[in-house]
């Protein structure tokens, strides 16, 4: 079972008539234009088009939601209330399923706006069914423009299951006419016409580069594109559209400070030392909200092993956890959007893009990146045989920031190293990383639950049950964080054998050759 | 893919109307539905406009070298495809009982178009067959129409004891069909029916004008008559079904 996607016709000039005279003699048939819009949604990183699908919101008086998948299958239609950001926002059922299981916690956008003047023209067989049918789109714009590479008009050519004839036939009458359909549907067409990626935005950090580049200018280019991912989250984290947003920022505001670190006599160290500083700020302000993030969006799954009536007596808790989020929320937004935080960006972004700025004495990042990818992983090693069953978690915490800097080294430098090697060694030791992050996060919410239950000690409506089934929540935190530690020990030594480090040190040999 | 038959032992009871009304509600809410036509009147396939032609008959359809994906035609409702009937569809037992495992043989048709689907509304005939027992072996859920009528409840009886012996692992829906609000015989026989039978869905679908005209119109209601009591009724009785094939 396969179902043939639309495929579009485009012309840049009076053309159309042409077009519609042809389908009038093959007996296609439709009433006048009317108004028509049309978004491509996805969420901010492509999930949607990374699973094969493609979700638009159509618009000509009343809304429908369009689902096509990659694999073939029918496309699902959908009467839409309104423009869904959230899957809650389509109707409930399979479609709502199946855009819930690819965009998890993020929102949807409109990736792509095209409006237009649209008649639909059928043809229909004798029992009045349409066989197939066009949309002819004309006065088209994208996203709000008319723009240059905007084609006057566009006839997107849908066939029904069982008649592919037909559109087979209509196709080769176009030829007749000298048009060649555009690839894929309108929306492919136009976005591909007018340069709009469809794919969302991608937040790697890792940027092409030989070893023989200079060091400087590789170390720039990494910032650069950090720097870039930060600017592309900054409106998301300060509307909270979604968290993940903050979630991006941040992890980039820690790439970035991780770079800088490793920076030492590669960059200027005025520079070096002064954004230190600044994304060490902005590091600091985007902690509080995303651990209230992390603990809110995670609450379910924290009291899930909790009776029913501790659960209800928690409910005083996550709303309390919830009203911090929102004021931790709009603390950070204010601070983002603050001349401050602006200036500093600005300059950032003006000496990461000053053509000035050019090493006196050039030197290859090859040799650079292995000096310090072998550092930290010497540190990682270092501090991770350290750890017995007796050392105070901080070490632990210490353990996870070393294969932080690691990870990011691997990333951000990750164009100079094997695909496929570099993400096997990165793959172990993320495994690490996700024992020592649970762990981290068990210790931190813990913090959090002791505080949170010294201020709502004496709160109007918090009584013994609510405080006892803080404890139940505390002990039930503690018995992971416990657990995670207990597993400890087996997860590092799975990163710390012969192979893995062999397959480190055959990823850098190459560069620290050069 | 989940897949829903419309069935009664009795005939006249509402089952094509069901069936297709309930796939153009189910369509709107964005399912990707699939209307296979079994009643060889070929009712569903008519109002959906089908050309009421199964290339090779019923035996090329459920035959060993049958493939289901080879009959599937669009409909004007762009998310509801049909597999059509035609006539040669009374000899729909004949065909099957020559295949390796008659009872099992629909659903082994369907497995092809399992990802290509959310939602098979097969439309039966009126009648316990071979044919019946290959529905009750392909569907999740019997949605039986059940008209206010003396003889309705022993009729449901029926069908769920034959379940139940048969150890049939398929769920039923009864849904009262044909109601006419204005006559006391119907009000009484339905608040027997409720008592008798818990589980029938809350909505009672109208005896109504609008259903009637689909014949006329060949639509489903919520395309000519999108305000009508019959389309709110549909849409709330699609409402309950849903709720019971993706529980939230």
């Amino acid at each position: 079972m396969s179902v043939r996607r639309p495929t579009t016709f485009t012309g840049t000039d009076g053309s159309v008539t042409a077009v519609v005279d042809a389908l009038s003699t093959m007996g296609f048939e439709g009433a006048d234009a009317g108004p028509h819009s049309r978004s491509v949604l996805d969420t901010f990183d492509g999930r949607l088009h990374a699973a094969g699908l493609r979700l638009e919101l159509h618009d000509d008086g009343g809304r429908a939601l369009v689902l096509w998948s990659g694999d073939g299958s029918p496309p699902a239609h959908a009467v839409a209330d309104v423009a869904p950001v959230w899957p809650a926002d389509v109707p409930a059922g399979p479609l709502r399923q199946r855009i819930a299981e690819v965009t998890k916690e993020r929102a949807l956008l409109p990736l792509l706006e095209i409006s237009s003047q649209r008649r639909v023209l059928r043809r229909l067989d004798r029992r009045g069914k349409a066989v197939a049918s066009v949309e002819v789109h004309e006065r088209l714009e994208v996203d709000g423009a008319i723009g240059a590479h905007v084609p006057a008009w566009a006839a997107e050519v849908h066939a029904v299951v069982g008649h592919e004839d037909v559109v087979e036939l209509l196709g080769t009458r176009l030829a007749m006419l000298g048009l060649t359909p555009a690839r894929g549907d309108l929306s492919s067409s136009l976005a591909e016409l007018t340069g709009r990626p469809l794919g969302g935005r991608s937040s790697s950090p890792t940027v092409p580069m030989d070893a023989a580049d200079d060091a400087l200018a590789s170390f720039r280019r990494v910032l650069l594109n950090l720097y870039e991912t930060i600017e592309q989250n900054l409106p998301g984290t300060v509307d909270d559209t979604d968290p993940e947003f903050l979630h991006e920022l941040r992890v980039a505001v820690r790439r970035t400070r991780s770079v800088l670190a490793e920076g030492r006599n590669v960059l200027p160290d005025d520079t070096r030392q002064h954004f230190r500083e600044v994304f060490s700020e902005i590091g600091q302000v985007t902690g509080p909200p995303r651990d209230l993030d992390v603990y809110v969006l995670g609450w379910a799954e924290q009291v899930a092993g909790l009776s029913d009536a501790d659960i209800t007596a928690l409910e005083a808790v996550r709303e309390e956890l919830e009203r911090r989020r929102v004021a931790a929320k709009a603390e950070l937004a204010r601070s983002l959007r603050s001349a401050t935080t602006a200036a500093a960006f600005e300059a950032w972004r003006s000496w990461l893009t000053d053509l000035d700025v050019v090493a006196e004495q050039p030197a290859p990042i090859g040799p650079v990146v292995a000096a310090r990818i072998a550092r930290a992983q010497r540190k990682v090693l270092r501090d991770g045989r350290a750890i017995t069953p007796a050392s105070h978690p901080e070490r632990l915490h210490d353990l996870r920031k070393d294969a932080k800097k690691l990870r990011y080294l691997l990333e951000c430098f990750g164009g100079l190293l094997p695909t496929k090697g570099r993400k096997a060694f990165v793959g172990q030791l993320k495994a690490l990383q996700d024992n020592l992050g649970e762990h981290q996060d068990a210790e931190v919410q813990m913090a959090q639950l002791r505080t949170l239950a010294h201020d709502l000690r004496d709160a109007p409506g918090v009584d013994t049950d609510v405080l006892l089934a803080i404890g139940r929540l505390g002990e039930q935190l503690d018995r992971r964080r416990s657990s995670e530690r207990a597993a400890f020990a087996d997860r590092f030594a799975a990163y710390d054998t012969k192979p893995n480090r062999r397959a480190l040190d055959d990823l850098l040999a190459p560069l620290a050759q050069r | 893919m989940k897949v829903v038959a419309t069935y009664s032992i009795k005939g006249g009871v509402g089952k094509t109307s069901t069936a297709v009304n309930l796939a153009f509600e189910a369509a709107r809410t964005g399912a990707r539905v699939l209307v296979w036509d079994l009643d060889p009147q070929g009712a569903a396939t008519y109002l959906f406009r089908v050309k009421p032609k199964v290339r090779g008959g019923s035996k090329r359809l459920v035959g060993a070298d049958g493939e289901l994906a080879a009959h599937i035609r669009g409909s004007d409702l762009s998310p509801v495809h049909v597999v059509p009937a035609d006539f040669s569809l009374r000899h729909l037992d004949v065909h099957l009982e020559r295949t390796k495992r008659p009872t099992e043989r629909l659903a082994r048709l369907l497995e092809p178009v399992e990802r290509s689907y959310d939602l098979v509304l097969l439309d039966c005939p009126p009648s316990i067959s071979l044919a019946s027992e290959s529905v009750f072996g392909a569907a999740d859920h019997l949605l039986v129409p059940v008209v206010p009528a003396t003889l309705a409840s022993r009729t449901l009886a029926q069908l769920t004891t034959f379940l139940r012996d048969e150890q049939l692992p398929v769920g039923v829906l009864p849904l009262l069909s044909m109601v006419d609000q204005r006559r006391k015989l119907h009000r009484d026989l339905t608040e027997d029916l409720r008592r008798t039978w818990p589980q029938l869905l809350p909505t009672a679908i109208p005896s109504a004008a609008a259903v009637e005209r689909m014949g006329e119109q060949r639509a489903p209601v919520g395309v000519f008559a999108p305000t009508s009591a019959a389309t709110q009724r549909y849409r709330a009785a699609w409402g309950e079904v849903a709720a019971v094939l993706w529980p939230a």
